[in-house]
């Protein structure tokens, strides 16, 4: 493809006017100027991370919700938060989304998405990672303070032992497998259509839900906001020599050095997280993405830590429509980072994700006709 | 074919410990018993050093890895091979095998807050073992990695890694992931992935099924049969999505890569794993084949060729 063309292909997908795969984006320029209150009113600042005001909403009228658990790596119990549109049922064909926190947070911050989707007819579920909030810890998380004495003569032990349980285990590798067993289980609900499942993530998230749509071809749309996943090499990254001794130490003791994680909800993480996190780094994957997975990008223009401009989104939207893939980026004008999360910031970005989700994974339908009446007669 | 190797592993669990038996030490080398975290879990390996050895010098090092369902004891006579030939070699159980712990599960939930991060309890657990976890045994042999890097008299920079069987397929993996591994040695290797494209998974029916079983009622299981059943489900599914072909490509043109295949190779396709794989190699890469031979590398001479070829190849690029 010629220069010229490439370019104005990555302006239409910025400004998502002109493809016809796509949704549209006059909401962003009929919010234009309330975007801009909110960039400007220094009540609606939100330096270093969303506030607990961010966090409350009102249950749409009609739309239920059901706290669940779910598995992943052979036992681990993860917490979901299950929201239903009114009208649903469980004879239905619903379109179902996972929704993921970000960086060192919980899904309690993020619920009210999953209200705003199920009040758009979506089913819901927002999810808590391994070790994080009302979610166990995983096998990785867990260490026994006594001898292990099982041996491979039996493939299960129960006993009572003295055991460490570690929580905040920042970890994408993690939270990659934690969104598809949400999947799997959203895929399992009676009334859900177990092929129409969306994700959505958001800041650390929003590069998760792209590695999630490259390595599981059952998501069929993705929304993935105020992050990016430029273009980037494979193969292996590298180690600075403090994080190299980082892990010799944790291979000998068990643990290692600790620092600061989080924004909007803080705890001490492992040092190691940002080693281990580069294991996943969705740039380098964007070519197994299949075209019958959708990805809206909806980073925020001023954005201090995924980076300014949605230049991330706009690379790695260009990158998947140059590669037959179907993507979109709209750009939150004017917000920083945290922004998205509350006010206009969050009415029009979830507007947009369920405008999304209902295009790419389609409505839902009460009952299914003739071959499942009679299912539900049962 | 596969399949075929997994379900032989599953009717024959115990083999490796059929075959263990001390291994002969080469003149002046030592070897200790050592104890690595893999995450949570405590692992065991075994660290055989070359004469002459000492804990001020800088000498290279390998960590070796079973084959599939395998235990350290199949492969230590390589490891103590390896340090006859003047490199420290260490030979790893995989977590949930051989010497090492099992996986941890609470049977009974805990109460836990984030604010403290870390917290003792007495609880009700299961432990998991002889899981097949392809990510979880890459993850290993990293962790080993680091352990290794830790040892007195080590050269940080001089790492190798070493697999067999399956783990012919785990050392691509880790040599396209872990830019600490110099050189790496594929013996015998299932390199899955060559007719596959580098696509996200997309499950069978079947296979769906089994994620959604698992994710809605997987809780860790409390009996044998229940466990045994669910190793099986894990595995194969596991399987299903690990193509280590696909990660050839991904390696450094730093790091060199030796493949050593049986000539006569029933379980597994040379060309359509290793020689296929090796065409993919950016760096420095060679395929030996082991004349006359089967997958166990059994035949008079073969195993003495496959050692000579690794150890060669590690003294010549680390």
């Amino acid at each position: 493809m010629p220069a010229r063309a490439r370019f104005g292909l990555c302006v239409a997908a910025v400004l998502g006017t002109s493809l016809s795969a796509q949704i549209a984006t006059d909401l962003v320029e009929k919010r234009r100027a309330d975007f801009h209150t909110q960039a400007t009113d220094a009540d609606m600042k939100r330096e270093g991370g969303t506030q607990p005001r961010d966090w409350n909403y009102d249950l749409p009228g009609g739309v239920t919700t059901r706290q669940i658990t779910f598995y992943v790596d052979g036992g681990t119990p993860l917490y979901g938060k299950m929201f239903f549109p009114r009208g649903f049922t469980k004879t239905g064909r619903w379109p179902a989304v996972v929704v993921g926190h970000g960086i060192n947070a919980l899904s309690i911050g993020i619920e009210k998405y999953g209200a705003r989707f199920a009040d758009r007819g979506l089913v819901a579920m927002a999810i808590d990672y391994q070790s994080y909030g009302f979610s166990g810890s995983g096998s990785d998380d867990l260490r026994l303070l006594e001898a292990d004495t099982t041996t491979d003569a039996r493939t299960v032990t129960g006993t009572y032992s003295r055991v460490l349980v570690k929580r905040t285990n920042l970890n994408n590798v993690h939270e990659v497998e934690d969104f598809r067993a949400a999947v799997s289980y959203l895929q399992g609900e009676p009334g859900v259509a177990a092929d129409r499942i969306g994700i959505w993530g958001s800041s650390n998230a929003g590069s998760v839900v792209i590695a999630v749509a490259a390595a599981d071809a059952r998501v069929k749309a993705v929304v993935s906001q105020v992050a990016g996943a430029p273009p980037s090499t494979r193969g292996p990254a590298p180690i600075a020599a403090p994080m190299l001794d980082d892990g010799i130490r944790r291979a000998r003791t068990g643990q290692g050095a600790e620092v600061d994680g989080g924004f909007s909800f803080k705890s001490k993480v492992d040092m190691w997280s940002t080693q281990r996190n580069r294991d996943v780094r969705p740039g380098s994957s964007l070519d197994q993405i299949p075209p019958t997975t959708h990805i809206l990008f909806l980073p925020a223009e001023n954005d201090e830590l995924s980076g300014r401009g949605g230049l991330g989104a706009v690379a790695a939207t260009q990158y998947l429509m140059e590669h037959g893939g179907s993507a979109q980026t709209i750009i939150y004008p004017e917000l920083t980072h945290f922004q998205a999360y509350s006010h206009t910031g969050f009415d029009v970005g979830s507007t947009l994700a369920a405008d999304w989700f209902l295009k790419y994974l389609g409505s839902g339908t009460p009952a299914r006709s003739t071959a499942t009446s009679h299912e539900g007669r049962r | 074919m596969k399949m075929g190797l997994l379900l032989a592993t599953i009717a024959l669990p115990l083999t490796a410990f059929a075959q263990a038996r001390p291994v002969a030490l080469p003149d002046g080398v030592t070897a200790k018993e050592v104890k690595f975290f893999s995450e949570g879990v405590q692992c065991a390996g075994r660290i055989f050093l070359p004469k002459g050895f000492t804990a001020d010098g800088k000498t290279s090092a390998v960590v070796l890895a079973p084959g599939w369902g395998d235990t350290a004891a199949t492969i230590e006579k390589y490891a103590a091979r390896f340090a006859g030939r003047g490199l420290v070699a260490m030979a790893i159980d995989y977590r949930g095998w051989g010497r090492s712990g099992g996986f941890l599960y609470l049977a009974d939930p805990v109460r836990w807050d984030d604010r403290l991060r870390f917290s003792q309890h007495t609880a009700k657990v299961r432990i998991r073992r002889k899981r097949l976890n392809p990510e979880a045994q890459t993850l290993d042999i990293r962790n080993a990695i680091s352990f290794l890097q830790g040892e007195p008299g080590i050269e940080r920079a001089r790492i190798g890694v070493w697999g067999t069987d399956e783990a012919g397929g785990h050392a691509i993996v880790v040599a396209a992931t872990d830019v600490r591994v110099k050189a790496a040695v594929a013996q015998v290797p299932v390199v899955d992935g060559k007719d596959v494209p580098r696509k996200a998974f997309a499950p069978s029916p079947e296979q769906q099924a089994a994620m959604v079983k698992l994710a809605r009622s997987g809780t860790a299981p409390a009996t044998l049969a229940a466990a045994a059943a669910m190793n099986d489900q894990e595995a194969r599914l596991a399987l299903a999505e690990y193509h280590p072909f696909w990660y050839a490509d991904a390696i450094p043109v730093t790091t060199a890569v030796l493949f050593v295949v049986a000539e006569k190779d029933l379980k597994v396709n040379n060309d359509a794993n290793a020689v296929a794989a090796s065409k993919l190699i950016k760096g420095p890469n060679g395929v030996t084949v082991v004349p006359g031979a089967g997958h166990a590398l059994a035949t008079p001479g073969a195993f003495d060729a496959a050692v000579d070829a690794a150890a060669a190849w590690f003294q010549k690029y680390l």
